[in-house]
């Protein structure tokens, strides 16, 4: 990937002064509770690059606070058994190979239902990797990875998962509405046909993503972004606890990135926990509760104002990490 | 037409029902071929069963059966060695990135080049037992090219209740074989027994591979398989109609075939086969989708390969 994501954070001290954006636009508060700011912001961050530490130096605060209420490492300490409800995921110094090939290793820490955690690094640090294991599709070699109080292939009925859209056949003859319809099937079960409530379901998951006028169109006719929505959608319609995205911003338009962001914020504030790989490290500050720093190993994890600071982002990506006028970091050449 | 005139010879009759039935069972398995790409594992099963045949004409059992049989061998040995094709979860390091349907090679073991490999080994299996057995070898050889107006009752029973039984599956499980064939992660993550899916759905293929042989033979069985449902996607948007139009071209180019070969006294698999490359060639410069300026071969390629 050649394009540049940029982030903030400061080695030194946190730039929390600077509340008003490029636009003057008020600073946004309390991103997870509505939709409307998030995409706000997101479009002020894409309209205006330069201009990124002081705005997303506003943002810290607000990621930052419910990031502390509970620390990621404490957390981590007891696992599963964190508080009353368990864990949306809890990571105990899981270790992840393909065969005898490690690809990932000391991955540690714990996402609570209704938070975010975004994972970051550069290509080949095993972001993906880390998703499928979640998901029970590669072995976790050593520690442990707990996916709602249970071993990660025993909790997919709660799980839902959002390929990038580009993995999929543009050809394939389907329809939107089926494809959205198939976040149903394990809910109908074998043999039996989708009913009425189902086929509400889908609908209803599709007027979340913004695209209910679309429901009869070719799944291919759709724009890359849309059909990353639709992909959305779909796992919304499965009603999941815990919700995974591969790289959804990739290559999204920001129309789609903005219904996106309005989508995520409205499962997370009905509690669903969300885990989205990304490289965009300003989108990562903007949305994530929770940061994992990857290169094949994790590096950091912790709230964004800690993990996407200058040291770490060096460690994971090196000397394409670079230190701004020590107020931000950029990351060039993903 | 010759072919209405012959009708009250009862040979006429049974191969036209024969071609009712194997049209009807292909072109709703080959559905599932062309859209989870399985085209070129689909030749090499119906190449690879020809030893099967020469074996039960050995020990003098059903031929069909014995097709059958060999036939579920060599799927189980084909999955076991590639992992099940079209099911790709992404298990391998390669699965980390857009793999994508159809590239599911597990540690270096690409599924075509085994599958090249199967294919030519089983035939010659086929061709050296064949060689070392004495006598005629009539009946064999028209496994080779299939020989629809001398197909038994025995025959059609065979293929009437295999295509029962491979609809009524295909019927019971769409919803996962076409999660499977749009998005096989999903299906994986879902938590379905992916594995065993594709492993059912090879079965069915191979059912209606074998059920085929008698009326178009080993070597030309893919087309029946695969050119109705490849012709079929160029014209359909949804899965469940583009299984309509497979289903309508494999029967309509059977019995188009079948008049052909009586008018004109030539073999009647050859003109079945030959009747579907056509309709196939032609949806490939009339169909409207990707447009007349799109290379020929890259859009054959897309309509049955696939990789």
């Amino acid at each position: 990937m050649d394009r540049w994501s940029i982030m903030t954070g400061n080695a030194q001290a946190p730039c929390l002064t600077a509340p008003d954006g490029p636009d003057g636009a008020p600073s946004p508060v309390a991103i997870p509770t509505t939709a409307a700011p998030v995409a706000a912001v997101a479009t002020a961050l894409a309209a205006d690059a330069i201009a990124l530490p002081d705005q997303v130096g506003a943002v810290i605060p607000d990621t930052a606070i419910p990031g502390a209420a509970i620390p990621g490492t404490a957390a981590g300490e007891s696992g599963g058994q964190a508080g009353a409800a368990p864990a949306a995921l809890s990571l105990e110094h899981a270790s992840i190979a393909y065969g005898r090939v490690p690809v990932l290793h000391g991955v540690h820490g714990v996402l609570h239902p209704g938070r975010t955690l975004a994972l970051i690094g550069p290509n080949g640090a095993g972001k993906s990797t880390l998703i499928k294991a979640v998901l029970g599709l590669v072995p976790v070699v050593d520690g442990l990875i707990t996916v709602l109080g249970r071993p990660p292939g025993a909790a997919r009925r709660e799980v839902a998962y959002v390929p990038q859209a580009d993995t999929l056949d543009p050809d394939f003859p389907i329809s939107v509405g089926q494809v959205v319809l198939m976040g149903r099937y394990r809910g109908i079960g074998w043999i039996r046909r989708p009913g009425r409530a189902d086929r509400a379901a889908a609908q209803a998951a599709l007027e979340a993503v913004g695209l209910a006028h679309r429901a009869r169109d070719r799944f291919g006719t759709l724009s890359g972004g849309q059909r990353q929505r639709v992909l959305l959608a779909r796992a919304i319609a499965a009603q999941p606890r815990l919700l995974l995205l591969d790289e959804p911003f990739n290559g999204v338009d920001v129309v789609s990135q903005d219904a996106l962001l309005a989508a995520l914020s409205t499962l997370t504030a009905a509690g669903t926990a969300v885990v989205v790989s990304t490289h965009d490290l300003a989108l990562a500050q903007l949305i994530s509760d929770e940061v994992c720093l990857l290169s094949g190993r994790q590096i950091t994890f912790g709230p964004p104002a800690e993990a996407l600071t200058a040291e770490p982002l060096r460690a994971a990506y090196g000397g394409a990490a670079l230190e701004i006028d020590g107020r931000g970091v950029v990351v060039t050449r993903v | 037409m010759a072919l209405l005139d012959s009708l009250g010879d009862g040979y006429t009759r049974r191969a036209l029902l024969e071609v009712l039935i194997v049209g009807t069972l292909c072109g709703a398995v080959g559905v599932h071929v062309v859209l989870r790409r399985l085209s070129f594992l689909t030749m090499a099963m119906t190449h690879a069963t020809f030893p099967g045949v020469v074996i039960a004409s050995l020990i003098g059992m059903n031929l069909v059966l014995g097709a059958g049989l060999f036939g579920v061998l060599l799927v189980s040995a084909v999955a076991l060695l590639t992992g099940t094709p079209g099911h790709s979860a992404g298990t391998g390091p390669g699965g980390a990135g857009p793999g994508g349907a159809g590239r599911a090679g597990t540690g270096g073991r690409d599924v075509s080049t085994v599958t090249g490999v199967v294919l030519s080994g089983g035939f010659a299996l086929g061709v050296a037992l064949m060689s070392a057995r004495d006598g005629s070898n009539r009946d064999l050889s028209a496994f080779l090219v299939g020989s629809v107006l001398t197909v038994q009752e025995s025959d059609l029973v065979v293929s009437g209740v295999t295509a029962v039984v491979v609809l009524a599956a295909l019927v019971a499980l769409r919803k996962e074989l076409l999660l499977g064939a749009f998005d096989p992660t999903a299906l994986t993550a879902a938590g379905y027994p992916s594995r065993w899916l594709g492993l059912v759905l090879l079965l069915l293929v191979e059912a209606a591979v074998v059920t085929s042989l008698p009326a178009v033979g080993t070597i030309m069985a893919v087309a029946l398989v695969v050119g109705p449902a490849a012709t079929a996607r160029l014209w359909c948007s949804r899965t469940s109609t583009m299984t309509a139009v497979s289903i309508a071209v494999a029967v309509v180019c059977g019995v188009v075939g079948l008049a052909v070969s009586e008018q004109w006294d030539v073999a009647a698999g050859g003109a079945i086969v030959l009747t579907l490359a056509t309709a196939l060639v032609l949806s490939l410069a009339l169909a409207p989708r990707g447009g007349l300026s799109g290379a020929p071969a890259a859009r054959i390629a897309a309509a049955t390969h696939r990789g």
